[in-house]
């Protein structure tokens, strides 16, 4: 393939297994190092704003928590077609609720969607305000990085591996590091 | 005899935005409007460095992400008492202008329009007819006979499909659309448009925060952008001028297709500049700060109560005393604990859940009050505050708009009629003209600042050991907000966030007065109960964004959303 790709994470950080996306994402940064034509996002909670992000790709990975019957921590993987088999919500009252197949539709009405799409998805366990991932959504991140690796291989995007150090995302509670106080 | 309508997006995991509507004789008669998912995401900061604050509130919403980083490091600095140097003021406002451009845009075009506009009428449309009326109306090179007809064929090859995707759950024929084929063939071809430019001024977002949708450039004290004209890695002349230009660009979108637009639809719907007035009090804070002091601005804030225009209070700053001191939240209809309303810097997050009872608790909103009063914040707040001062840009720009749907619709469009649903669309579209002049002049400020010598941008915070308390407001695109923060040795004690959907999506108070959505809904006619477009009008001219959370996917397509007419 010669254009151009993104590897999106999507979700909150601050709402549990939410996060897995953008968590997928930190380690693909921290691990690999991609060619300039991959680009890789921690695209939170867009909403349609997720059009933007679509124009001018070819082909586009997703990383999202799923709301599916299989047991938490479980891999799904979601192609365009199972995306928008059922179309967009009924009725939109507030305009930024979740928006993926509503997304693709306004950009392939614009001629600019990508024509390769894959939705990763890891079905979560927990959704509760606060930071830090179960069990089961952690050890799926490390499938989902696979995931991205071999769909990459089969679309011919290059990447390296930089190291293998633990990867520490920024919202979970770090050493403190106390701000300067006045007169300490 | 009355019936019951719900208009409830059920998400997967919460919902988000519902109302009810008591219809009667083809009107609504009693209104209600709840959020249906728990917020508290404030209190993950308890405890953690007021410094890493704003990272944490830019993902309270993946749609507002900035604009609750940029109060959360003005709540730390006003705590601080902690000056901004002026490039960093400059690059601020940079940011929140292209990111409230970008906003505004995409509310009109793919959020609200198609409230207005009956996509299956496209078919029928002339495109050499459209192309004559827009161009009479604008100067837009983008409105050839070519260029529609390229818009008319995609909608044709949607309808020919028999799938009709993303215009699947329209109310198409519905009797309220009232455009012609070629009005509603313009709008749908800018509809395409918008998305280029909305995505230009993501870009200048992108560029000076270095990331979108989240942005990384913040400090307390300032930002991290490193200034060298000469250096590649930092702000240079050549990424300057790149975020001129398209800014430029978006501006002639925003004067030459964004403004029109709204002034030709609103024209052909005069009647809804008298219907959806609800709360008629409003607030608008100042905002985009001219020195590193905040002493002056470029956008006014003040209070309007009761739509007394000629009583309008102004306000001096961004958090001015009188405003500080007259915020309040109330749970009285909120699935929260407590009994009186209480300031932010107090304020509790105990959820008390009891189930919908419009008597009773209906809502995870909280009522926020000003004063004791409800209060409706957005662009109709800003552009009537400024109109009230006499701001010189305001009345420019909203002198315009009438003028505009005065000679279309063959009226007097006069400010009054701004206190209506389409008051708030035209608002919306007016602060987007002044936002995109006032791009080019801070971006001139900011080039000049640094031609001096100046590259300051930023001063080191130094915590007191004690307790402080901050305000940090910023007039956003859907209106005030405001974050409260608690500060004790060093660390965070107590964060509230009041947001502009909570003044405006919240429910009734104490005094058993009407949050605005609901105040707005009153008297509504509805030609047919069951296809409540009329409703979605209104709601969506307040441009509602319920702190946007769980985003999970649903792939079994389990349905989102549903109207229920008992």
């Amino acid at each position: 393939m010669s254009g151009k790709i993104t590897i999106g994470g999507i979700g909150s950080v601050l709402l549990g297994d939410d996060a897995v996306g953008p968590y997928v994402i930190g380690r693909l940064e921290s691990a690999y190092c991609f060619e300039e034509r991959v680009t890789v996002a921690d695209l939170g909670t867009p909403g349609l704003d997720l059009v933007a992000h679509l124009s001018g790709i070819d082909a586009l990975i997703l990383i999202d928590s799923v709301k599916n019957d299989a047991p938490p921590g479980t891999l799904t993987l979601y192609r365009k077609e199972d995306i928008l088999r059922h179309g967009p919500a009924p009725v939109r009252m507030d305009p930024h609720s979740p928006a993926l197949s509503e997304s693709l539709l306004i950009a392939e009405l614009a001629g600019e969607g990508p024509k390769d799409i894959l939705l990763i998805g890891i079905t979560g366990e927990q959704y509760e305000v606060g930071t830090g991932l179960s069990a089961a959504a952690e050890r799926a991140a490390g499938g989902a990085v696979e995931q991205v690796l071999v769909e990459l291989d089969r679309l011919g995007f290059s990447y390296s591996e930089l190291r293998k150090n633990p990867y520490s995302a920024w919202w979970e509670p770090l050493a403190e590091a106390l701000p300067i106080l006045a007169g300490s | 005899m009355s019936s019951r309508i719900t208009i409830d997006p059920i998400t997967r995991i919460e919902g988000h935005l519902r109302i009810d509507v008591e219809v009667e004789n083809y009107a609504v008669s009693n209104a209600w409007a709840s959020c249906t998912m728990w917020r508290g995401i404030e209190t993950i900061l308890r405890g953690r460095d007021p410094r890493d604050a704003w990272m944490f509130t830019q993902r309270f919403c993946g749609v507002c992400t900035t604009v609750h980083a940029m109060a959360s490091v003005r709540a730390v600095e006003d705590a601080l008492k902690l000056p901004v140097p002026a490039n960093a003021q400059y690059i601020r406002n940079l940011i929140l202008i292209a990111h409230a451009l970008h906003d505004h845009i995409v509310h009109f075009y793919q959020l609200s329009a198609l409230d207005w506009v009956d996509i299956l009428q496209i078919p029928k449309a002339d495109p050499a007819a459209a192309s004559r009326l827009a161009e009479s109306l604008s100067p837009w090179t983008r409105n050839s006979t070519k260029e529609l007809k390229a818009a008319q064929d995609k909608v044709k090859a949607v309808a020919a499909s028999g799938q009709l995707g993303i215009f699947q759950n329209g109310y198409w024929g519905h009797p309220a659309m009232r455009l012609s084929p070629e009005v509603n063939l313009l709008a749908f071809s800018h509809y395409i448009q918008a998305l280029e430019y909305q995505r230009k001024a993501l870009q200048v977002v992108g560029m000076l925060g270095s990331k979108t949708p989240h942005i990384q450039n913040l400090v307390v004290g300032g930002v991290a952008n490193a200034i060298d004209l000469d250096s590649q890695s930092a702000l240079t002349m050549d990424k300057l001028e790149t975020i001129r230009l398209l800014l430029a660009e978006v501006s002639e979108f925003i004067n030459q297709v964004y403004l029109i637009d709204v002034c030709a639809v609103a024209a052909m719907y005069p009647e809804w500049f008298k219907i959806g007035a609800g709360v008629t009090n409003y607030l608008a804070v100042p905002d985009l700060p001219l020195d590193s002091n905040a002493g002056a601005y470029d956008l006014p804030g003040g209070v309007i109560m009761r739509g007394d225009i000629g009583g309008m209070q102004p306000f001096k700053t961004a958090a001015d005393p009188v405003f500080r001191e007259s915020v309040t939240e109330d749970v009285t209809h909120a699935y929260y604990q407590g009994e009186k309303p209480l300031r932010p810097w107090e304020g509790e997050t105990e959820p008390q859940f009891t189930g919908w009872d419009g008597e009773k608790k209906y809502s995870w909103v909280k009522s926020p009050r000003y004063k004791g009063q409800p209060m409706q914040v957005g662009p109709l707040s800003q552009v009537l505050v400024g109109y009230a001062q006499g701001h010189a840009l305001t009345k420019k720009y909203a002198n315009l708009a009438l003028g505009q749907v005065s000679a279309i619709a063959k009226v007097n469009a006069t400010p009054a009629l701004m206190h209506s649903t389409l008051g708030r669309h035209a608002a919306r579209a007016i602060r987007a003209a002044m936002l995109a002049e006032l791009a080019d002049k801070h971006w001139q400020l900011l080039v000049d600042n640094i031609a001096k010598g100046d590259l300051t941008v930023h001063n080191q915070p130094v915590f007191p050991s004690g307790e402080c308390e901050g305000v940090g407001t910023h007039e956003a695109p859907r209106g005030t907000l405001s974050h409260w923060i608690v500060i004790k040795n060093g660390k965070i004690a107590n964060y509230q966030a009041v947001v502009p959907s909570t003044w405006n999506a919240s429910p009734r108070d104490e005094q058993g007065a009407h949050g605005p959505y609901e105040a707005s809904l009153l008297h509504t006619p509805l030609a047919r109960p069951e296809e409540p477009l009329e409703v979605l009008r209104t709601v969506h001219s307040f441009d509602p964004c319920m702190a946007c959370a769980c985003h999970t996917f649903d792939p079994t397509g389990r349905q989102i959303a549903r109207v229920k007419v008992l």
